[in-house]
């Protein structure tokens, strides 16, 4: 039983350190690969606006933000009469309808006749039923999401419009950055998933040719949407998930991370919203695993990759189990000395995931012109275990749903935490 | 809704192609054909200087016993040392040996001798060594004579030979460090390069902790080789990162044994830890070694009792080269980086040496790094002169060692009037080992309870018949196990004593007392053998008659 024991600590240990290695690996990417840190880049020049957008913001309970983030997709760089948008909401939502309607019927009374709102009253009431009604009224070459509190930046249609025109991809997803990294415990953490996630991950993924797109600023031909059916309505992954079936059709899918025109967000501004919104995201992967997609993926290592990355949330979910697990037995359990070298391998991980944490902090503060102070080192030092600890509760309760067969979308709330009291005032009177 | 042009996006070509992004990469010019037959003759050079008669030349020192009976007790026991570890050396280089040796059929009696198979495992390190130093010489200097230059002298001084032909912990630390200066040669801008240098290093120090006087040369060309790129944070951290892994897997390894600390924290030298060793007590008292505590030698003893005897040659030039590529990078500093490096590696390890207790071999390491600092100098110098002239100038201070006779590859004989091969590739001074060990095999009891020194500890316990209570005369002497619980600190529990040669004088330097007691007052000088100043006897000791 002891040797039983023994073999099993080993094991995961093993395990753990390899995929605690490959993960600081995918982290830190396009640093270690110059080609890939200038292909990220946004070019230099502009091609002159040749395609048309649809810019579809889904919305639901966003009474708070939603004005303002119509009002900067309409006030872009970019032709009015190339960007069409369309704000889609269900109808038990009249909070938001209201505030919405109210937005455009201005833009309209200035002239902007490109923009509507999109009502739904049919189930399921979730973000990809929304996009996939908004698709059915969308004109626009490109069609791309905005999240409701999403913050763009002026020239994103301009730059889609070059890479697209230029590069001949049909898929573009730009970065998209959190930003209120000092407005709790959790949020610096958060802020850093987000940058190490678009600046690095995911053009390891797109050039992998398996990449599970963001939820927002991506941009698709409305052709190749149209070919693919839309949105997954039963996922909560639904960004995911397409992202996999474009893989699986073979398009490219060119990512575009430049600090200065990343879609700026926020954390979920509370630890409860925080959990809900992982939740979704965990169980969206478990999702898309079961679903199988990833199967159809071209080559072996295209498949493996999915897998990997779809079956995390199940890692997590046991490495909660895992890690008090492994703390009762390192003080109960006498090891051999090579074993508990062996299991102390994650941990000198861990280190370098913290070190590479506290490395990307300062890279983010330094590309937006902010200021990371020892404070939120410490920060980062204290709150780094317990926050592990959050996301493997959120893969638990994930599993729990999954296995329980519960798959209804949990809202996360917005208070525009990420948008300055300036920029409020500013895209106010330009609403 | 208008469109400018509805087809733009969807009539173009499937194009799977990227945009062309130009990114420069450098990761060192490729060797032409000239540079790679030149690589090819200093590996061949290396291996045929430092494999021949290898297995006859030097004598089997006492350390390099030692190291094969670690990398034996990693093999056969799974333990990192047959007595007590007491961290005197970080033990990857042994388990690396044993890595060796496990993938040899036959394993420790594969090549006779059993320090023997660990030697061979020292040539092959050596030609890597060449290898890397060849590439690390041309990539900074430009210059494949200067790297020709350089792995000619590391491959043919007397010095090179002698120690570099050893089983020593030194050998494989070098390995590690050129590696990792191989690796930042690269200069391709990645973080994993950086990393892969860091690990390098720290490989090193847990191979030879001396490899942190290294430290200074090595983190100023790792700084100047990222201080300009977008990812220095990430290279110069994953770099200290890496270095550090090995090192914190070193002490957790002793934590976990709980022989971290010692007992109470008590750090008086003047008596050691009673109940368990401890990692930082022997760190403590290594630094506070005495020449006159029988522990080492003072430096300029041994400068000039045996390395300047060995290769003054070299010893001079390669300080002198160190002070010129100190003063050039001084005066050029932005252009002369990697000069400056390497002059900081030689110099950190000089001060090293002249600083501390030693032993004669641990001059091994100064070797590379001064022929580093030969060949970029000599770089420096030649590099707006004609292609053919250097060629020439090259092939004539390589000539010129091997011409005279100065034992490079000739030698006087004892009457100054016949010239003959230089002693390492012509002694056979092991013979007389085996001679001992083909005794002692022959007419003493596999029981007995033996004295030996180290350098013949694996031969017989892995021989036929082995000998499974012969211990070293140092635990003997030292190791409250073997001591006191082994031999009871008493002459009548000893059979017999083998003398290896200077054996006697370690005895008296270190006190071993008891164990002279035995010799002088109870031994029978039984086996005999003396060649030069080489004197290896076995003393019967007396114990059933009193």
């Amino acid at each position: 039983m002891e040797q039983i024991v023994l073999a099993a600590i080993a094991l995961v240990s093993v395990v753990l350190t390899v995929q605690a290695g490959h993960t600081l690996y995918l982290m830190i990417y396009t640093w270690d690969q110059p080609e890939a840190e200038a292909k990220a880049r946004v070019p230099d020049e502009r091609a002159a606006p040749q395609l048309s957008f649809t810019a579809i913001v889904p919305a639901r309970h966003e009474e708070e933000v939603i004005q303002q983030t119509i009002a900067r997709v309409a006030h872009t760089d970019y032709p009015a009469r190339l960007v069409q948008i369309i704000v889609v909401c269900s109808a038990d939502d009249l909070g938001t309808i209201e505030r919405a309607a109210a937005t455009i019927s201005r833009l309209r009374s200035a002239g902007r006749t490109n923009v509507e709102l999109v009502v739904f009253d049919d189930q399921p009431i979730n973000k990809p039923h929304g996009l996939n009604a908004a698709l059915a009224r969308s004109d626009g070459d490109v069609i791309t999401i905005f999240d409701a509190e999403d913050e763009i930046h002026p020239e994103i249609f301009s730059i889609v419009n070059t890479v697209m025109v230029t590069e001949r991809v049909h898929v573009v997803q730009a970065g998209v950055q959190l930003m209120n990294y000092e407005s709790n415990w959790y949020s610096t953490f958060n802020v850093l998933e987000y940058f190490f996630w678009f600046r690095s991950r995911l053009y390891y993924q797109a050039r992998a040719g398996a990449i599970p797109l963001g939820g927002n600023t991506v941009f698709f031909s409305r052709e190749l949407l149209e070919r693919i059916g839309g949105w997954d309505e039963t996922c909560l992954t639904e960004d995911a998930e397409i992202g996999l079936r474009v893989c699986v059709m073979g398009e490219r899918v060119r990512v575009l991370y430049d600090h200065r025109y990343v879609t700026k967000e926020e954390t979920p501004p509370t630890l409860r919203h925080f959990i809900k919104q992982r939740t979704r995201w965990s169980q969206g992967f478990m999702q898309t695993l079961k679903k199988g997609t990833w199967k159809e993926l071209p080559t072996r290592k295209q498949r493996l990759l999915a897998w990997y990355t779809l079956m995390f949330p199940y890692a997590q979910a046991l490495l909660g189990i895992y890690l008090p697990v492994a703390v009762l037995t390192a003080f109960v359990l006498r090891v051999p000395a090579s074993i508990a070298l062996l299991s102390w391998l994650p941990v000198l991980l861990l280190a370098a995931h913290f070190v590479t944490a506290v490395i990307g902090l300062y890279e983010f503060t330094e590309a937006h012109e902010l200021r990371a102070t020892p404070r939120t080192v410490v920060t980062l030092a204290v709150g780094w275990m317990p926050y592990q600890m959050v996301l493997a509760y959120a893969a638990m309760r994930a599993l729990k749903r999954q296995l329980s067969g519960v798959g209804d979308w949990e809202k996360t709330a917005h208070v525009g935490a990420h948008r300055s009291a300036q920029e409020e005032e500013v895209t106010s009177r330009a609403a | 809704m208008p469109r400018e042009n509805p087809t733009a996006l969807l009539d173009q070509e499937q194009g799977r192609g990227s945009a062309p992004v130009a990114v420069h990469r450098p990761v060192g010019d490729p060797l032409d054909r000239t540079g790679k037959i030149l690589l090819a003759v200093s590996m061949l050079i290396g291996l045929v200087s430092h494999g021949w008669n290898i297995f006859k030349y030097p004598l089997y020192l006492s350390d390099e016993g030692i190291y094969m009976e670690q990398a034996w007790s990693v093999l056969r026991e799974g333990k990192l040392a047959p007595y007590t570890y007491f961290y005197d050396h970080a033990p990857f280089g042994w388990m690396v040996i044993a890595g060796w040796v496990a993938l040899i059929p036959g394993q420790f009696n594969s090549l006779g001798f059993p320090v023997n198979i660990g030697r061979v495992l020292m040539v092959l390190v050596h030609v890597a060594c060449v290898f890397l130093m060849f590439e690390i010489v041309r990539r900074y200097s430009r210059s494949v004579p200067a790297a020709f230059l350089a792995t000619f002298f590391f491959n043919v001084s007397p010095l090179a030979v002698y120690f570099q032909r050893m089983v020593l912990l030194d050998n494989l630390m070098v390995f590690w460090v050129l590696l990792g200066l191989y690796i930042l040669a690269r200069k391709d801008g990645r973080v994993v390069t950086a990393m892969g240098a860091g690990l390098a290093f720290g490989l090193a120090l847990v191979t030879k902790e001396n490899a942190l006087f290294l430290l200074p040369g090595f983190g100023y060309l790792l700084h100047r080789s990222i201080v300009e790129q977008g990812n220095r944070r990430f290279s110069a951290s994953f770099w200290w990162f890496a270095v550090g892994s090995p090192v914190a897997l070193y002490m957790l390894y002793a934590e976990i044994k709980n022989e971290l600390l010692p007992a109470g924290l008590d750090f008086n030298l003047a008596s050691p830890p009673a109940d368990h060793v401890s990692l930082l007590y022997t760190i403590w008292w290594q630094l506070h070694r005495t020449a006159s505590g029988g522990q080492g030698t003072m430096f300029n003893t041994l400068l000039h009792q045996s390395w300047l005897f060995k290769d003054k040659y070299l010893l001079l030039a390669g300080t002198a080269a160190t002070v010129g590529t100190l003063a050039l990078s001084l005066n050029e500093r932005r252009r002369e980086v990697p000069m400056l490096g390497t002059a900081l590696l030689a110099i950190g390890y000089g001060f090293y040496l002249t600083r501390s207790v030693l032993l004669d071999f641990y001059v091994a390491p100064l070797v590379p790094l001064l022929t580093l600092n030969i060949g970029l100098l000599y770089g420096r110098i030649t590099r707006y002169a004609k292609p053919a002239a250097v060629a020439l100038l090259t092939a004539c201070l390589c000539a010129m060692p091997l011409s005279y006779p100065h034992g490079y590859l000739v030698a006087w004989d004892f009457t100054g009037t016949k010239l003959l091969l230089a002693d390492q590739y012509r002694l056979p001074q092991t013979n007389m080992q085996n001679l001992q060990v083909k005794w002692i095999r022959e007419h003493v009891p596999p029981n007995s309870r033996l004295i030996i020194d180290d350098d013949i500890w694996v031969a017989l316990r892995e021989g036929h018949p082995n000998f499974p209570y012969a211990q070293s005369h140092f635990k003997a002497a030292s190791d409250p196990d073997i001591r006191d619980k082994f031999f009871h600190r008493d002459w009548h529990n000893v059979d017999y004593v083998v003398m290896s040669n200077k054996m006697r004088d370690a005895l008296e330097r270190n006190n071993e007392g008891w164990i002279l007691e035995a010799i002088d007052q109870h031994g029978e000088e039984v086996w005999r053998i003396d060649r030069g100043d080489v004197h290896l006897s076995v003393i019967k000791i007396n114990n059933s008659s009193e």
